[in-house]
């Protein structure tokens, strides 16, 4: 897994929080792997249900990021990092 | 995520999943289709069609004014199955006020219900206590008095805001606590009809526990469970409840 990919999926899940949350909350927060989702962003379970959504939508179903959240308990999606995601995504691949 | 036109109301609707169609509701005030996301829904979708809705005036749906009693939250129900075309018997699960709108859809629609799992409904809807809170206190007390399993995932400030923003909506622009209050005990005889399998799953320590053990012992063919913790059982206790609806749909 070369750098240029994990820019590139870096950058897609900015995009993705930005279209979630409306880009005058994101902008405030710079988003990078280290970012969370819950202490960082303060998405709301709903905002991270549309987040979820268009993962999915946008990688496939090689990118089984619903199933991989179910295995979750709750305090560990609370927990999650962007780079916790960019990590799985690679790993689909 | 998609918003369906379900009659005149926008209803922000996911589905997963292929199979004998589920239909998830949530509660009333704290609830959202989120609830069941991330706990029971990718389980079911491995066998079922799963279909999610946030109710008027909750998560991304549209929040009008009025039509928060079960008789229009049941006509949003139906117009959300008529949109995606759903016309064989369905499973149905709903948690608090979500479980007596399964419940008035079965008595309304008998044939159209395969199975129900009600979690922790409360009987009779308005007498149950928990929505005390909710005509007493401003939505920032009623944040405030949330158990802690709920409250700390908003420990910062821009979660609390919104969910308090939410909140002060529903109770002061809508009619959402009114109806609620109004609404009318169901009747045990008519209860009696429902001959679908039916899952009563209760909180151990929830003040609705009482209307599990009259459903229990009204339905025909009722089994009543418990899990550890309160009546917000899709938080305070989500994998023993979705092994139990899993178990209860699938098994």
């Amino acid at each position: 897994m070369t750098d240029p990919d994990r820019a590139q999926i870096l950058a897609d899940l900015a995009r993705f929080v930005r279209e979630v949350v409306g880009a005058s909350w994101a902008d405030a927060v710079e988003i990078d792997l280290d970012t969370s989702f819950s202490d960082d962003l303060e998405l709301e379970s709903i905002e991270f249900v549309a987040l979820a959504e268009k993962v999915q939508a946008h990688y496939g179903e090689g990118v089984d990021f619903v199933t991989w959240l179910s295995d979750l308990d709750l305090d560990a999606i609370i927990a999650l990092r962007v780079g916790d995601v960019v990590e799985f995504i690679e790993r689909c691949r | 995520m998609p918003l369906i036109d379900a009659g005149d109301l926008r209803l922000n609707t996911l589905q997963m999943g292929e199979g004998t169609p589920v239909v998830l509701i949530h509660g009333v005030l704290l609830g959202s289709l989120a609830q069941w996301y991330f706990t029971v829904a990718p389980v079911l979708a491995r066998t079922h069609r799963v279909i999610l809705y946030d109710l008027r005036g909750h998560g991304r749906s549209e929040v009008p004014a009025a039509g928060y009693d079960l008789r229009t939250l049941g006509d949003d129900l139906d117009a959300l199955l008529s949109a995606l075309d759903v016309t064989e018997p369905v499973d149905l699960v709903g948690h608090s006020y979500g479980a007596l709108i399964a419940l008035h859809h079965a008595l309304r629609h008998p044939g159209g219900v395969r199975r129900l799992a009600l979690i922790d409904a409360p009987l009779p809807p308005a007498a149950a206590g928990i929505f005390d809170d909710a005509l007493s206190r401003s939505a920032e007390a009623l944040v405030a008095n949330l158990p802690e399993s709920l409250r700390a995932p908003m420990a910062g400030g821009r979660r609390a805001a919104r969910l308090i923003g939410r909140l002060a909506t529903l109770t002061g622009e809508t009619t959402l606590l009114e109806d609620v209050a109004r609404e009318p005990d169901l009747d045990d005889a008519d209860l009696a009809g429902i001959d679908v399998p039916v899952l009563c799953l209760y909180g151990e320590t929830s003040r609705c526990r009482p209307a599990g053990e009259r459903l229990a012992r009204v339905l025909s063919d009722a089994t009543l469970r418990t899990v550890p913790g309160g009546h917000f059982v899709p938080v305070e206790a989500p994998a023993p409840m979705t092994a139990a609806v899993s178990e209860f749909l699938d098994g």
